[in-house]
């Protein structure tokens, strides 16, 4: 078992890790320190230099990111997305809870890269206690000077407020978010524009997640070379997995991204309850399709679970072991995308439905072949037919747990 | 611009032009349910997906989402697109309730059509539909949630296009529901056009309900004549009765909607008590012997008293046909030309306002979309024209700076600068903003002249610092504005401002190279009557003085209720005991009609084809929808009608005015020209040079502008405001104002208009209020000198001080005044227990 230095999570088991005085202890704002002397330019170039890519899922290079918003824009904003609502996902509410600073000197780095004077946390209303140290780490930081006017003497202005999301998982996505803190209903916008174009109240704005923006300060401070040292070829720096399920003992484990599948569970995570065998691992959140235990050797990043037939998304890892009922799983999940669908465009609002549907009588033991025939129809249209990323979402643990487990399928309707 | 491929047909569109769109351009509809062209695309519904062959987009995507760009191919018809419409179809019916057959939409939706087109017959899904609970959304909508497909058209038009909130989605998911917070009443005067909007049945015309199908009906174009804009409707009649009135697209009136007055006003056409039969001293009979009745007593009148002793009273709610066959007998019969308006001051605004208008300045409706600024100066869009608010929004949704000078609570479903000034300030207020907005422009440029010299009779304006501060700011926002339109009304207005408001659309013409004019006229054809009552400045206020001292005897009104708008009506009724003879021609239950001595009945303009000239200038007609009569569910108590012939059609004595105007002429042996009985328009054409193009009538459906190439405008009075000024200091001015619904004539005949007129108010400044010791609420007898009026006190903050606002309501009775403007001390205003 390797041993990281944690990086993102050095800070969340010391006693009052949320306080302002514990993070400027362990040297805490030093980073802010170091990129107001350096050019927005710089700063930029720094972040490209680490090749760090969006921990929200998408897996978007930062840096370009960044690159992309407008120099001549008079005004511009920094949203920064904490509404964490992947099934299976709890490593921006730990960072959140237990170490908000880390994120929000992230946030002015960024800010003042971009040339932001405003930025707004959205943070998913169920996550109360997040809220709270949002709040009290933003209004400590105005307090000791590293928000508000001409911060650090530096003549860089920012200002940050929170605002709460009312939990709906749409608003996740970037410019779903964007219509909600515009007071709007919480549905994605078209793209193009993109936000770094047109983005809250039309001005360009930088959406990105909090785990993103807690890496930056270490980025700052050791060098993006540092930080592309670690990783793979496409996939560089450290990453928090999620790890739940049957495993002995689940929960947040900072490694880089790279990391061995079995590795993690195995080492890290203590091993499959009761010693069982795996039967499926969901390697990136709900939405990403399954892995059977076959591919247990495949390492956690970008492009290797791609090439597995899954995706890093979040990093968020859930275990089954061979006791599970696959068609019970995909039931679950597929409630939840249900549930959740903004209601928007029509595929993902009506085609979940009618796979719910279908999936509800498979696993209550009074499907038949229609059903399972239906559910591989309904999938097939839903999938990279929706307005946004979620309808494909929704389909992908449908169709993946077709193309996996289809015998356990069939083997409900054997009575009908 | 883009070259690309549909369907193997090359076609070159405009840049940022949709494949959606380019395809239509090609005559290929593409299936669509959320995209509709006024309110753009949002990529909901997934219907309108084709494949792309060729080109940066590749395979399957939405056509509605897509620019047209260099080196498209698309295919509409490829077996994966096709496919994947199929798709969504078989999804849209899963929740569908299948209630077409009770459905009102069912033969006019487009979910049916795509249902069927889409070849989805056999029901695969077989879990639980989802339902909902309706609403009753008042007396216009009704609502029936269960057959919703969620494109969120109706959403987008309420909230986003009209801006009003009250009606929306709440929930997400497949829970996601279209309403408002509880029952009630739609807020927004445009709900109706969600009818027409919705590609399903939620939103269903509640007048019209279980009425028929759209083949059942005679449909026709028609038009609106509850306002001044002239907007393009469709009739459907059905059993001898208009059953539902249509918005009809026309690209430079009223694009795809229409508002709600004009939607529902209709049942005037309908109603039961209205006259169908020719009436001789409250006796029915025959139209020959009335019409022969009148003309005996006319010839005996003339004879005894001289041509003058007869006066017409024409109406500006008559269709061009009318008016012109009016103008022409007073003519022959050397009667003095026909009144079209009480008020002289009213007719001298609206002769001003016709001859500033020209080719180069005049603007449709829809122009003023396009506007980057728009200053409305006396007008409230939405009492007196409430599709114009909605053309000034999208206008403001673009960006445009919208300012009102308005005396008035103006409300406006948008953010704008309101200039509340009382009225005797709106010149001023005007001059003010437009010279500090050309203020750099070169000193000697002639516009700047022309002003500087009428310096002298405008009033040095004590404007407040807040009026200054606004003015200030909304002068730079014009300065720099490329495509500024002047709106102008001509109900509140001191005399001079529509030639003042002429002259600076002129001058901005000559400065930036653009500049709209749009003026907004009292009723649908005050442009028609302005045209042909030219000639002088006499109103039938004039007329009422002249029967009083005897010289005139006998009184031709024709399709015109003066106790609608004349502020006197005891006196109004007094003048008209006094006549020998009253002959009225009309179709709606009038009380002019109750005191004719002589009634002949008229048919509406559903009934007969009618031309009518619109605020701009533009000619357009409305087609006879269908043959008139007594609607088949007033006879027989609502039974199946009677099994025997009848003789002709029951209740189908009314003839067009216009006839009945040839039929007068010829009782009095004047023999009206041959082709006038034909085609009435022959003779309007000669009436006027403006309307000398106006020959035959089938050019006209989608209107054409009758105005000069330049205007031979009237100039601005020398003597500015005679009759109007500050007053004493606690003197308020009275201003008697239209409304939406219920002071609106035709419509007021309509019983689900008068449901939600509302309780009439009397508007006063919050200041003023304070001053009275008047809350919201109060009840005041507020006393004339004609009367006193009862009224519920409504105090607001965006009014100008010293001024009262009371709208026309019938409601009200509020013709009490001695003049039609008035002024009243505070001691007058009492307190209701």
């Amino acid at each position: 078992m390797t041993n990281w230095e944690p990086v993102l999570l050095a800070n969340v088991n010391r006693p009052n890790s949320e306080k302002i005085d514990t993070y400027l202890r362990y040297g805490g704002y030093e980073a802010l320190r170091k990129a107001l002397k350096m050019t927005p330019d710089q700063v930029t170039a720094e972040v490209k230099t680490s090749e760090i890519r969006g921990r929200g899922g998408a897996g978007f290079p930062a840096g370009v990111k960044w690159g992309f918003m407008p120099k001549d824009a008079p005004v511009k904003y920094l949203a920064i997305n904490t509404d964490e609502g992947e099934p299976g996902t709890f490593k921006d509410r730990l960072i959140v809870e237990r170490d908000p600073h880390s994120i929000l000197e992230g946030v002015i780095i960024a800010s003042y890269a971009i040339g932001a004077h405003r930025a707004f946390v959205y943070i998913r209303g169920e996550f109360f206690l997040g809220v709270k140290r949002w709040i009290k780490a933003i209004s400590d930081a105005y307090q000791k000077g590293f928000l508000g006017k001409n911060i650090l003497g530096s003549g860089f202005d920012l200002d940050v407020s929170v605002h709460r999301g009312a939990g709906a998982y749409i608003c996740g996505e970037e410019t779903a978010m964007l219509e909600s803190l515009e007071g709007k209903r919480g549905v994605p916008r078209t793209k193009p524009p993109f936000p770094a174009q047109k983005g809250f109240w039309g001005k360009p704005t930088l959406v990105q997640n909090c785990e993103t923006l807690a890496n930056i300060p270490h980025i700052i401070l050791r060098g993006g070379k540092w930080y592309s040292s670690i990783g793979t070829e496409k996939s560089k720096g450290m990453k928090i997995f999620c790890i739940s399920g049957h495993v002995n003992s689940p929960g947040n484990f900072e490694l880089p991204l790279g990391t061995p599948l079995k590795e993690i569970i195995y080492e890290h995570a203590g091993g499959v309850r009761k010693g069982r065998d795996i039967k499926a691992i969901i390697p990136g959140g709900s939405s990403t399709p399954f892995l059977t235990a076959e591919k247990i050797n495949t390492p956690m990043g970008f492009e290797t679970l791609q090439a597995a037939g899954s995706a890093l998304g979040t990093g968020a890892i859930i275990v089954m072991d061979e006791t599970t009922d696959m068609v019970e799983v995909v039931r679950r999940i597929t409630r939840f995308y249900v549930h959740e669908s903004c209601g928007y465009c029509f595929p993902c609002r009506i085609g979940g439905q009618r796979m719910l549907s279908s999936l509800e009588r498979l696993a209550g033991g009074k499907g038949s072949k229609q059903d399972i025939e239906d559910l591989e129809y309904v999938a097939k249209g839903i999938y990279g037919r929706t307005f946004c990323p979620m309808g494909t979402g929704m389909a992908e643990p449908v169709l993946s747990g077709l193309r996996l487990f289809r015998p356990e399928f069939e083997m409900k309707t054997a009575k009908n | 611009m883009p070259n690309l491929i549909i369907d193997d047909l090359p076609i070159e569109v405009p840049a940022g032009t949709k494949v959606i769109e380019a395809a239509e351009q090609l005559g290929i509809i593409i299936p669509r349910f959320c995209y509709h062209k006024a309110l753009g695309s949002v990529g909901a519904c997934r219907m309108c997906a084709v494949k792309f062959l060729q080109g940066p987009f590749k395979g399957v995507q939405m056509s509605c989402l897509i620019d047209a760009q260099d080196g498209m191919v698309v295919s509409t018809t490829d077996e994966e697109a096709v496919a994947f419409r199929k798709f969504i179809i078989e999804l849209l019916m899963l929740n569908h309730p299948h209630d077409c057959p009770v459905c009102d939409e069912g033969g006019q939706c487009l979910l049916q059509d795509m249902t069927v087109a889409g070849g989805h017959s056999l029901r695969r899904y077989l879990g639980r539909k989802r339902t909902y609970r309706d609403q009753n959304l008042g007396v216009f909508i009704a609502h029936e949630m269960n057959r919703c497909i969620h494109c969120y058209r109706c959403s987008r038009f309420y909230q986003e296009f009209a801006g009003y909130r009250d009606l929306g989605p709440t929930q997400i998911a497949n829970r996601v529901y279209f309403g408002r917070f509880e029952d009630g009443q739609l807020e927004s005067p445009f709900s109706g056009n969600l009818v027409d909007l919705c590609p399903t049945g939620v939103y269903t015309d509640k007048p019209a309900r279980f009425q028929g199908r759209r083949w059942d009906f005679e449909r026709l174009p028609s038009l609106c004549i509850h306002c001044s804009l002239g907007c393009n409707t469709i009739a459907n009649a059905r059993y001898r009765a208009v059953v539902r009135v249509e918005a009809r697209f026309n690209d430079a009136v009223n694009g795809f909607f229409i508002c709600d007055r004009g939607r529902f006003g209709f049942p005037y056409t309908n109603q039961p008590e209205r006259p169908r039969q020719a009436r001789i001293d409250g006796n029915e009979s025959s139209l020959e012997d009335a019409v022969a009745g009148a003309g005996r007593k006319l010839a005996d009148i003339a004879h005894r008293a001289g041509p003058n002793a007869i006066a017409c009273l024409g109406s500006r709610r008559s269709s061009l046909e009318t008016q012109g066959l009016l103008n022409h007998l007073c003519q022959l019969m050397q009667w003095a030309e026909p009144d079209y308006f009480l008020d002289p001051l009213l007719k001298k605004k609206v002769k001003s306002a016709i001859s500033q208008l020209d080719s180069r300045v005049a603007v449709s409706l829809r122009q003023v979309e396009t506007a980057d600024f728009i200053l409305a100066v006396g007008v409230d869009p939405l009492g007196e024209a409430p599709m114009l608010a909605l053309a000034m929004r999208q206008a403001q949704r673009k960006e445009a700076t919208v300012a009102v000078i308005d005396p008035r609570p103006v409300p406006l479903p948008f953010s704008f600068e309101h200039l509340a000034v009382p009225t005797w300030e709106m010149n001023g207020c005007l001059k003010l903003l437009m010279e500090e907005a050309m203020r750099k422009e070169d000193e000697k440029s002639a516009a700047r002249d022309r002003m500087a010299a009428e310096e002298g009779w405008l009033r040095n304006n004590p404007a407040s610092a807040e009026i200054r501060r606004q003015i200030a700011q909304l002068a730079a926002l014009f300065q720099a504005s490329r495509n500024p339109v002047l709106i102008c009304g001509t109900d509140i207005v001191p005399e001079a401002t529509p030639a003042v408001v002429g002259a600076w659309a002129r001058s901005l013409l000559e400065e930036k190279g653009k500049c709209g004019l749009f003026y907004v006229l009292p009723d649908a054809n005050a442009f028609g009557a302005g045209l042909l009552g030219a000639a002088n400045d006499h109103a039938f206020l004039e007329t009422v003085g002249a029967i009083e001292r005897g010289e005139v005897r006998a009184l031709i009104a024709v399709e015109s209720d003066p106790f609608e708008r004349f502020p006197d009506r005891s006196r109004l009724e007094q003048a008209l005991a006094k006549l020998e003879l009253l002959l009225v021609l009309d179709y709606v239950p009038s009380p002019m009609v109750q005191q004719a001595h002589i009634f002949l009945p008229t048919s509406t303009l559903f009934e007969t084809g009618s031309t009518f000239i619109n605020q701009e200038g533009r000619i357009q007609i409305a087609q006879p929808v269908y043959h008139g009569g007594t609607p088949l569910s007033q006879m027989n108590g609502g039974g199946h009608p009677p099994r025997v012939y009848a003789g002709g059609l029951p209740g189908g004595e009314p003839k067009p005015a216009w006839q009945l105007l040839i039929d007068l002429a010829g009782a009095l042996s004047l023999a009206i020209e041959t082709g006038a009985v034909e085609n009435p328009l022959s003779l309007v054409a000669s009436a006027h040079p403006l309307l000398a193009g106006l020959k035959n009538t089938s050019s006209l459906l989608d209107g054409v502008r009758c105005l000069p190439d330049v205007a031979d405008a009237e100039p601005v009075p020398a003597d500015m405001d005679p009759a109007v000024g500050p007053g004493t200091e606690n003197e308020l001015q009275l201003l008697f104002v239209d409304s939406i619904f219920g002071a609106e004539e035709l419509s007021q005949y309509a019983d689900v208009i008068r449901q939600v007129e509302g309780e009439p108010c009397l508007y006063m400044h919050t200041q003023d209020a304070e001053r009275l010791g008047l809350v919201e609420g109060d009840r005041v007898l507020l006393t004339l000198d004609a009367g006193a009026i009862e009224a519920r006190v409504c105090p607001s903050q965006s009014m100008a001080p010293g001024t009262l606002v009371l709208p026309r309501r019938r409601k009200l009775e509020w013709q009490k005044a001695k003049s039609f403007s008035t002024r009243v001390t505070p001691d007058r205003i009492e307190k209701l227990k």
